[in-house]
């Protein structure tokens, strides 16, 4: 979410402050996903009081049946800059959809989406970084050298 | 791949790489369907690889400690939709309605009924067949051949309610039914209805009439009935029609 793990972190550590006191109160939310709603959030004010990427319209590509074998040469530190740096909320779309550990239903409560939007956040963003892949990252021979 | 609707191709684009996280039955059906199309397995393997990418980042030990979900986040708890969305509860929702139903007009047939229906269902068959010249012809008001039937075959309280008897007669005669009770029979001249008078139902054991109150519909083979008992004597107009051609005369005497 924020691209960041020292900004990652302190948001961590203020989430379970916050929730630690609230759970001391005994006013823990009665949302079964309120921690992962309040990360959020903090994730976003944080996110806006840095610096902003430039909006610019992203090429689209269709997903390449070798994407696999150029998404391996990525670095987690250059997935986690692209999701920074999408606009909200395709970017809580992305960091929630890549955890793997929420179903579509979750994903939609905590960042707040319908299911047509989430669907078109996650087909948008698939193209469009299939299209950054193809920039960054062009295919090897041996990739493109397909099986007869 | 296939062809999908709208919504399932919605479904697609946002569906889990990971099965196990696919708790949504229309999206598990949607999945199904392009299960095994290059495109989805293309997209699958996609979102796989930037999840192991993903999976990949270096977390903090302090962070690690805490990162489970099952930690923060309480079991999803089944709502009422979503049962009710469940096939098996619903076709057992409407079995039960069914058997409901069934028990209800069950229940409402039984209300319905009334000591001596047998009877008069099987009267109205006799009405059905029968022909006026086997009536001895007696041209007066129904209301007067009580003493009638008292007087020529002795049958005490064979009276005519007042609510039809002013209506003009054809003929009378008395005869047996198949369980030898004795039972009066007058032709109508209005609507060609049809009286019967016979014996009310009684007890098996103790012999004993059964009464009921007011006024019960009865119909067989498009012929309709309408039976009070008095004085242990049933008394039933029978028309060829429905309830509706017998409602005026009742209703004339609730006025």
């Amino acid at each position: 979410m924020l691209g960041d793990a020292a900004k990652a972190l302190a948001v961590f550590d203020a989430v379970m402050h916050d929730a630690a006191l609230r759970a001391a109160a005994g006013e823990v939310p009665k949302d079964r996903l309120w921690l992962f709603r309040d990360a959020r959030d903090r994730c976003l004010e944080t996110s806006e009081a840095g610096l902003q990427p430039e909006e610019m319209e992203l090429e689209a590509h269709a997903i390449d049946p070798n994407a696999t074998a150029q998404i391996a040469k990525l670095e987690p530190q250059q997935l986690a800059i692209w999701i920074s740096a999408a606009p909200d909320p395709q970017r809580s779309a992305l960091a929630l959809f890549y955890l793997d550990e929420f179903s579509h239903e979750e994903i939609l409560a905590i960042a707040d989406l319908k299911t047509p939007e989430l669907a078109k956040l996650l087909g948008n963003a698939r193209q469009q970084f299939q299209a950054w892949l193809n920039a960054c990252i062009p295919h090897d021979d041996h990739i493109e050298e397909l099986p007869a | 791949m296939p062809r999908l609707t709208r919504r399932q191709r919605m479904f697609v684009n946002c569906a889990p790489f990971n099965d196990a996280r696919i708790d949504d039955r229309a999206m598990r059906a949607a999945v199904f369907r392009v299960r095994k199309a290059d495109e989805f397995a293309h997209q699958r393997a996609f979102d796989r690889a930037i999840a192991a990418v993903a999976e990949a980042t270096p977390i903090p030990d302090e962070v690690t400690e805490w990162l489970s979900k099952g930690t923060f986040v309480a079991a999803p708890r089944r709502t009422w939709k979503q049962m009710l969305r469940n096939p098996v509860v619903a076709a057992i929702g409407i079995a039960v309605l069914v058997i409901a139903g069934i028990l209800v007009f069950k229940l409402v047939d039984r209300l319905n009924q009334f000591p001596g229906e047998v009877k008069a269902r099987h009267l109205l068959g006799v009405a059905a067949s029968a022909k006026s010249v086997l009536l001895d012809p007696v041209k007066t008001e129904a209301g007067s051949l009580g003493d009638y039937f008292f007087m020529k075959h002795r049958l005490p309280h064979y009276d005519v309610p007042a609510e039809f008897a002013e209506l003009k007669t054809l003929g009378c005669r008395a005869f047996d039914d198949e369980e030898g009770d004795r039972v009066g029979q007058i032709w109508i001249v209005d609507k060609r209805m049809q009286f019967f008078l016979f014996p009310a139902e009684r007890d098996a054991k103790t012999g004993a009439i059964k009464h009921f109150a007011g006024w019960r519909y009865v119909d067989q083979d498009r012929w309709t009935g309408v039976v009070r008992e008095q004085n242990g004597v049933c008394f039933m107009a029978a028309v060829r029609g429905g309830e509706k051609d017998l409602a005026p005369y009742i209703a004339k005497a609730k006025e």
